[in-house]
């Protein structure tokens, strides 16, 4: 852990070198960011509600599926290099080091530029606190940090998967675009309004369906379309560590079978 | 028990014909068929063995095997057949507790932090390795004593000219104190005093501290400065195992004189010896020691003709190499 510190701190040491360039990638990230939250909210000017939800209700889920998914992404940034650096043979040298190769990865890349992502997400939680009327109990902050921690969890997860392939294939995947930037996408909104092979590959595949929209579900006091067993939201730590197990399984065989870059 | 012992190393690549069409890498990654999967190897069959405070050169022409087999060597890649042992450890499957032991350098590559000061990489690298403070400051002192590192210390990698990048990668691998340094290429790109200022470095490292060296480079100024041993490989497999001096003797061949003549003449010949190249007065011929020794071959000119001047050359390494490349072990 403090080896992970010292070098994500010199990682970031270094960006900070060029200051001006790092101001406007964080107020890029949070203007791009922001165009989204805006569409969701034009769009409920239409729509009074999405699959039984209201806009503040909506805003709720898309908060905690967007912060869930700025912090892997911000801690996860080393694993989208990943494919970079076992292409062009740089991962040998993280295999000369007495270090663990998946620290050495995580700790070679941190973007404070996510936090723009991150704010656009909290900023959608304060509206879905001034719109909604949660009855907040011990238990449902307890489920909502939850959440959050076992959302970004499968959202690294995908990145490790991502990051494991190229081991096979040295080629970047776009395999994993589809699970992150879709899966935000997915995550956003109530999963009734989804066919049911989307459903299904949310729900049991990449579960974000379960760390995202039952415990918001169970937040809001909506009722469950799919009618799962009633502790289903609270399954969600428990699934994110499977599929985690899954990743640092998958992450292993690949480590295995790396086979560098020719000379 | 020698330091490195490898015996019948082998390494097969398996590599994917590229499907045509844009579907084609999907198509690889989903079905193995279809893709025809060819077994190439970049290493057949290599067995040597390098005893402690050794400093051998491994030699071979690009693509002949030598970066698969350090691969293989400091546990990167796994080995599809044959044994490593490296300081009683199987690389591939105690890597982590060898990485404490080894250092590596690759000179086309720097394990330094590019935007960072040079100094500060140093200290990462001390966590890395968990070296102990005191330990640390001593060894850090030491190594800018004899890279002369001070002047740049505190510069950002990214500044550094290619000379001070390598004495600063060389610091960085040495810092834990490795049993074993591998260096792929460390001259590669340096101007003339760059590399004579690394070439005593690392004399000095293993003459004084005992570090065992594997060297692979293409300069072979490199291995006669700093190599008594070499191996020579090509396709994947050892052509030569031996002293450097004697690779020139026993399969250098032939020696060369250079005579300038104080006239010209029509058409000369010495016994012995053969008339490589003519350049108006000067002459140069080529002559094998078993068969004529150079005083005699002198002596047998200066009776002959009218002599300026003489010079004798040594074979040297570089041209016996490029005959064992294009032309295999007579």
């Amino acid at each position: 852990m403090r080896l992970y510190l010292l070098l994500a701190g010199a990682r970031l040491r270094g960006q900070t070198q060029y200051r001006v360039s790092f101001a406007l990638q964080v107020a890029s990230s949070f203007t791009s960011t922001f165009v989204e939250l805006l569409a969701l909210l034009i769009l409920f000017r239409t729509f009074s509600s999405l699959g039984g939800w209201s806009v503040g209700e909506v805003a709720f889920l898309y908060g905690l599926a967007s912060v869930s998914f700025a912090l892997a992404e911000l801690f996860g940034e080393g694993l989208e290099q990943a494919s970079r650096m076992i292409r062009e043979g740089e991962f040998d040298r993280v295999l000369t080091r007495p270090v663990a190769p998946l620290l050495q990865v995580l700790a070679a890349d941190i973007q404070p530029r996510r936090i723009g992502r991150l704010a656009q997400g909290i900023l959608a939680l304060a509206l879905a606190g001034r719109w909604t009327t949660i009855d907040w109990t011990p238990l449902k902050a307890a489920l909502f940090i939850g959440a959050i921690a076992s959302t970004a969890v499968v959202f690294l997860t995908v990145f490790l998967i991502g990051a494991a392939i190229c081991f096979w294939t040295i080629e970047s995947s776009e395999f994993q675009n589809i699970f992150t930037y879709g899966g935000t996408e997915l995550a956003s909104n109530p999963l009734q309004i989804y066919s049911r092979w989307l459903q299904g590959i949310f729900l049991y595949i990449v579960p974000l369906g379960l760390t995202t929209f039952y415990p918001a579900a169970h937040i809001l006091a909506k009722p469950d379309p799919f009618g799962l067993p009633p502790f289903t939201p609270f399954l969600a730590p428990l699934v994110a560590a499977l599929f985690l197990g899954l990743g640092l399984l998958i992450w292993g065989l690949g480590l295995r079978q790396y086979q560098s870059t020719g000379s | 028990m020698p330091l490195v012992h490898v015996e019948h190393l082998q390494k097969r690549f398996r590599v994917a014909e590229r499907g045509g069409g844009p579907l084609g890498a999907l198509r690889r990654v989903i079905s193995r068929e279809g893709r025809g999967v060819r077994e190439v190897a970049a290493v057949e069959d290599i067995s040597f063995a390098i005893g402690r405070g050794e400093m051998v050169a491994y030699v071979g022409p690009n693509g002949a095997g030598k970066s698969t087999t350090i691969k293989m060597l400091t546990g990167i890649l796994v080995p599809s057949g044959g044994s490593v042992v490296v300081d009683g450890l199987i690389p591939w499957r105690q890597r982590t507790m060898l990485a404490a032991r080894i250092g590596v350098v690759f000179g086309q590559r720097t394990q330094l932090w590019w935007d960072l000061p040079l100094i500060e990489s140093l200290r990462l690298l001390r966590h890395i390795y968990k070296v102990p403070e005191g330990r640390y400051r001593e060894k850090l002192a030491r190594l800018t004593d004899l890279l002369d590192l001070g002047p740049f210390l505190d510069r950002p990698v990214r500044q550094l000219s290619l000379g001070q990048r390598m004495r600063g990668d060389l610091a960085a691998s040495l810092l834990h104190d490795p049993k074993i340094l591998y260096l792929d290429e460390p001259t590669i790109g340096l101007d003339v005093v760059a590399k004579e200022r690394i070439r005593t470095f690392l004399l000095d490292l293993n003459r004084r501290e005992g570090v065992t060296v594997l060297l692979t480079t293409h300069d072979m100024a490199d291995i006669s400065r700093l190599c008594e041993r070499m191996l020579i490989i090509d396709h994947g497999k050892l052509l030569y195992d031996g002293g450097v001096g004697a690779i020139a003797e026993r399969y250098g061949g032939e020696r060369r004189l250079v005579v300038d003549l104080a006239e010209d003449v029509a058409a000369p010949a010495v016994p012995g010896a053969r008339l490589e190249r003519r350049e108006g007065t000067r002459l140069w011929l080529s002559f094998r020691r078993e068969e004529i020794g150079a005083p005699a071959l002198i002596a047998a000119l200066t009776a002959r003709y009218a002599i300026r001047d003489l010079t004798l050359e040594e074979p040297d390494i570089e041209a016996v190499v490029r005959r064992i490349y294009e032309e295999g072990l007579p």
